[in-house]
């Protein structure tokens, strides 16, 4: 089969921009469209974007291209301070830019579904009436304005399949008035009964514009059945390359703990998660202050910052910094507040260290689409102790490769932090058995099971 | 005295090109009229009278025009009426079902997709062509019906929330933002909730993109089937109302 032509969409950017456009026409001069992301300064000029959409999709679409599968790809996302157009790895970035009052009210409705699907209690019967708030106008705006986009580029490039990423923007395939494949990938929990009764007929017209929905789990994709999608779904783990994911140094590792003053007998207790209510840091915090009575020496380190939705440079919703207050508050008033490091956003090779410092790490999650941080832990050989409420608890058999525990008991989790932390060898075994089960969630995978989707529909 | 320029022989051809252009004219003028006038309470009859009118008007012309390059009209229309009458003749079936279609198109409640029952057959509508409606039964087969039956016959649409499904048609220049466009259809028909199910928001689906225009259908579940015509027709007006607006703004 000849090479395909892709466009792929997605409410997150690949990378945000710590600048505007001018601000970098002046540092450069006059820049070519679109954009050489090679000729700019990574850190300085722009990051790549935290979350699956770097670690998972990005690579995906890079190997597809090196590969052969795919000839040309285009990605349309959000991205409000960023130039128009993008060059990044062979992939042309498309962004679309809202105005402040539209970000407003499209960052409210995408909250509040959000909310609603990961279980955050709210009223039902308001959460209904959303549909018929101006609010609503300005999600299926920013949507439209999406679809605008990827038609245009269509009538140019001629693409053979799109992929559509996220619940934000599931309106998308209804938008586009395409004969050609579209495949939708949701990527947060999908439980129908979280949905409210008056939102499952409009999802159910979203839902079944596209030929093909991917789900991140067996658990979904029964549910998605159930809910009244009638068209082909599949699921597919979520899935990392691990090549960034290399043995750090013990001088990279002794500089991280230095900077977050973890001394060399210490056991750390690793989360690595976006600040946010939903990831459940309160619930770890509260277990480190019951484990710290019995293991005087345990640290929690918190790894990761907001969202793309709570950065300047994307929708400015103010969650992480308030949740980090919140988080702050808790564990001085638990008295931990020297057990519990907030180290914010590391780049990769501190992230690495992190690791590998690490005695064990814990995804404590309300509920999680996924939980890719558990296979990265993995990688290091290091046990998980995981939230039942999470995609990836499908893969773990507790006790032989991983821990499970209830998030909304953190007794049960500080238990099983402390069986962990006194019994080394357990943790080892753990660990290891890990590393094994991490194999099912390798980009290698992903890419012939996402390939073997996306070929058979074209 | 009146003087009129001297074409000599050349004079009934620039008769006939005059006619022609007059009615060219008023054929364009009085259809951008009706559509004016009707667009804004029911664009489906705007769109049917100005097809009467632009065929009344060139019927008109062409008789005039023929008239000036010295042909004898009364023989020809006889020629023409008497060949139409052998056509109507020897194609009735097909002229049924070809103004059965015509008329089925704005009056039979039923469109591509729906379910229907009709004359003992049921099925699911995947196409309706100038001759007949094909439909595509639970036990895979196709039934194709003529469209003149859809005239005669009771047709049941069992498609679930038929009743409250209101599709209107609406025209865009495509220089509007479309975006934009749908954002304000949307809180326009949000102070018409109170009418509407509550499931179903608006939804705008474009149909066709042409170089200067883009068809769009919005479509609204309404609550009780007696206001039916009525939110139509105040729809109409508030969609005519954003398109005016927003042209001005685009000025």
């Amino acid at each position: 089969m000849p090479p395909l032509r892709i466009c792929v969409n997605s409410q997150t950017p690949l990378v945000r921009f710590n600048i505007t456009p001018e601000e970098l026409a002046r540092r450069y001069g006059k820049l070519r469209t679109p954009l050489d992301l090679g000729h700019l300064t990574e850190g300085r000029d722009y990051q790549f974007t935290p979350g699956g959409v770097t670690r998972m999709v990005f690579p995906l679409i890079k190997r597809m291209l090196r590969e052969g599968i795919l000839e040309d790809a285009h990605w349309v996302s959000l991205n409000p301070t960023g130039p128009e157009e993008v060059q990044a790895d062979g992939i042309t970035l498309h962004h679309v830019s809202l105005a402040r009052e539209r970000m407003r009210g499209y960052g409210y409705v995408k909250e509040l579904i959000w909310g609603i699907v990961h279980g955050i209690p709210l009223d039902l019967g308001s959460a209904a009436q959303i549909l018929w708030q101006d609010e609503f106008s300005d999600y299926t705006y920013y949507n439209r304005l999406s679809a605008e986009r990827i038609i245009r580029l269509d009538r140019r490039h001629d693409f053979d399949v799109f992929y559509i990423h996220d619940f934000q923007q599931l309106p998308i395939g209804s938008m586009l008035r395409t004969l050609k494949p579209k495949v939708f990938r949701w990527h947060i929990p999908f439980d129908a009964s979280m949905i409210p009764k008056g939102w499952r007929e409009l999802l159910s017209i979203y839902f079944n514009s596209y030929d093909m929905v991917i789900v991140s789990c067996k658990k979904y994709l029964e549910a998605l059945k159930a809910f009244g999608y009638a068209g082909e779904a599949r699921y597919v783990y979520p899935y990392i390359d691990p090549s960034p994911y290399a043995k750090p140094t013990e001088v990279e590792i002794a500089e991280l703990c230095r900077g977050l003053g973890i001394r060399e007998g210490d056991r750390v207790v690793l989360v690595v998660a976006r600040l946010d209510p939903m990831k459940g840091q309160d619930r770890a915090i509260r277990a480190i202050a019951a484990v710290a009575e019995e293991i005087p020496n345990v640290k929690l380190l918190l790894v990761g910052d907001g969202s793309f939705s709570s950065s300047r440079q994307g929708i400015g919703l103010s969650k992480a910094e308030r949740w980090a207050g919140e988080l702050r508050a808790l564990a001085k008033g638990l008295g931990v507040e020297d057990r519990v490091i907030f180290a914010g956003h590391l780049a990769q090779d501190q992230l690495n260290a992190a690791y590998a410092r690490c005695d064990l790490t814990v995804l404590p999650s309300i509920r999680e689409g996924f939980g890719l941080v558990v296979i990265e832990s993995w990688l290091y050989g290091k046990p998980a102790i995981v939230t039942s409420k999470a995609g990836v608890a499908e893969l773990i058999e507790d006790g032989r490769n991983g821990l499970l525990f209830d998030p909304d008991d953190p007794i049960d989790l500080a238990d099983k932090i402390s069986l962990l932390l006194l019994d080394r060898e357990r943790a080892r075994v753990l660990g290891e058995n890990g590393l094994a089960t991490s194999k099912r969630c390798l980009i290698d995978r992903g890419v012939m099971e996402e390939s073997e989707i996306i070929l058979g529909m074209v | 005295m009146a003087i009129s320029p001297d074409f000599g022989p050349l004079y009934p051809i620039v008769s006939f090109a005059a006619i022609v252009l007059v009615t060219w004219i008023i054929a364009r003028s009085l259809s951008a009229i009706i559509g004016r006038l009707f667009s804004r309470v029911a664009p489906l009859l705007a769109i049917h009278a100005k097809r009467i009118a632009w065929v009344s008007i060139w019927s008109i012309g062409i008789i005039f025009a023929l008239e000036q390059l010295g042909l004898r009209i009364d023989l020809l229309l006889l020629i023409v009426g008497l060949l139409g009458a052998a056509a109507i003749v020897a194609n009735v079936d097909t002229l049924r079902n070809l103004s059965s279609k015509y008329f089925s198109d704005a009056y039979v409640p039923f469109k591509v997709g729906d379910l229907i029952k009709v004359c003992g057959q049921s099925g699911k509508v995947i196409e309706i062509n100038p001759m007949s409606t094909i439909l595509l039964t639970e036990n895979e087969e196709l039934v194709s019906i003529p469209n003149s039956i859809f005239l005669r016959e009771i047709v049941v649409n069992a498609t679930p929330h038929v009743w409250k499904e209101v599709a209107i048609p609406i025209v865009i220049d495509s220089r509007i933002d479309l975006a934009e466009f749908e954002s304000e259809v949307i809180k326009s028909c949000n102070k018409l909730r109170l009418h509407l199910d509550e499931r179903f928001p608006p939804i705008i689906t474009v149909k066709s993109r042409e170089p200067k225009s883009t068809s769009l259908v919005l479509t609204l579940m309404i609550k009780d089937p007696d206001r039916k015509e009525g939110i139509i027709s105040e729809v109409n007006l508030r969609v005519a109302e954003i398109i005016e607006r927003m042209g001005r703004k685009r000025r």
